[in-house]
């Protein structure tokens, strides 16, 4: 019995270590913020950039700040395909390229997923615990957008 | 003491009033501008209208005649009955399966909702777009792209039927304007419920003068308005 579970448990050292070998391109912005970033396209005040930058960017632009763990896999597997779903639905770094309908159409969802408590994802924010919107940074963020999606609602 | 209280009451209605007027002045002048700048005709073909500065399709001369505004109501219809009669069909059947979406979310049918948007979504992608104008064409792929998105969430969230109102209501004003924009062979109506959203995007389309509540279903059938016949 115990020499396999020796050779058992050298195959998964050496499976880990092998997996380590897998790193992927990094979701990171080198240089300037595209031209087309949501902050480049909008007058966002700081505040609201800043929670914008704590809370979302993460998953919803293409400048991850990555955590000291994202180099262990297969953490790294499970953090890309969140961040590849997010870019998905939502990407900041590319919002200008988007249509306007897309556009209006995207703030009218932030707002409802943040209203409703989606977004921030939940297994995100029980590690970036700075990630969770507090009741105030909520409705400083909720007003802006709101304002914002009522701006330019007006406008067509 | 008096004289004095009564002019400055005075003066206050006075400039009050005058800047109503003003008011009033700004308000109507960007609609008479935009009605007479919306449609020109060809001076030689008048039942061929267009944007300044477009050509007739008829001789190619550019058109410079402003049309007179109840006769361009007219014409617009006409016009676009006939630009449009081609691509319709296909408007057509992409309303059939979101009606059947609507249908679903009226009887509080989540999983409903969800596999009609999943035909939906295939009838969208099997679009022949082929017939559309090229100048038209960017905005059908703009609101088919995002109709498209809204019937995959809708299609994908099955037992939230909650988040699948919240697409709903941006896929109705997907298919509003694609129907304005296109046309239809159907007798359709859009419909407005005031209380979802707060008041905001309750709108829907249906084939139906009578109300039937997609943002509610049993809660509130019967809720709602016709708001105008498409």
């Amino acid at each position: 019995m115990k020499p396999i579970i020796k050779k058992g448990a050298i195959l998964s050292v050496v499976l880990f270590l092998l997996m380590q070998l897998y790193q992927p391109a990094r979701n990171v912005e080198y240089g300037q913020v595209s031209p087309m970033h949501f902050t480049k396209l909008y007058k966002v005040p700081s505040r609201v950039e800043k929670i914008l930058q704590i809370s979302c960017f993460d998953c919803h632009s293409n400048s991850t700040n990555y955590p000291w763990y994202s180099y262990v896999q297969p953490v790294r597997l499970f953090l890309d395909s969140h961040i590849n779903e997010g870019k998905e639905n939502l990407n900041f770094s590319e919002y200008g390229t988007y249509s306007k309908r897309k556009q209006r159409s995207k703030l009218d969802r932030m707002i409802k997923q943040i209203q409703s408590d989606e977004m921030p994802l939940a297994s995100y924010t029980i590690i970036h615990k700075n990630a969770r919107l507090t009741k105030e940074s909520k409705a400083v963020l909720l007003n802006w957008i709101e304002k914002k999606s009522d701006s330019i609602a007006a406008n067509n | 003491m008096k004289k004095i209280i009564l002019s400055t009451v005075l003066m206050a209605i006075v400039v009050v009033g005058c800047n109503q007027k003003n008011k009033q002045e700004e308000s109507v002048k960007p609609e008479t501008t935009q009605s007479t700048s919306q449609l020109y005709s060809c001076p030689m073909h008048p039942e061929v209208t267009g944007k300044q500065g477009d050509t007739c399709s008829k001789c190619g001369m550019e058109l410079t005649e402003p049309v007179v505004k109840t006769e361009a109501v007219s014409e617009e219809v006409k016009t676009e009955k006939v630009a449009v009669t081609p691509f319709s069909v296909t408007v057509d059947a992409n309303v059939n399966d979101y009606l059947k979406v609507k249908n679903a979310l009226v009887n509080d049918d989540s999983n409903g909702a969800a596999a009609a948007a999943k035909a939906l979504l295939a009838t969208f992608n099997a679009a022949n777009t082929t017939s559309i104008d090229a100048k038209l064409k960017k905005e059908y792929i703009e609101i088919a792209d995002e109709a498209k998105e809204h019937a995959e969430h809708i299609a994908d969230n099955a037992g939230k039927i909650e988040h699948q109102r919240e697409h709903f209501a941006m896929l109705s004003k997907d298919m509003n304007d694609m129907i304005k924009t296109f046309g239809t062979n159907k007798k359709l109506y859009q419909e407005y419920c005031p209380m979802y959203d707060q008041g905001k995007s309750g709108y829907w389309i249906s084939d139906s003068k009578e109300i039937k509540n997609p943002y509610y279903g049993a809660e509130m059938l019967t809720c709602g308005r016709v708001e105008k016949e498409l």
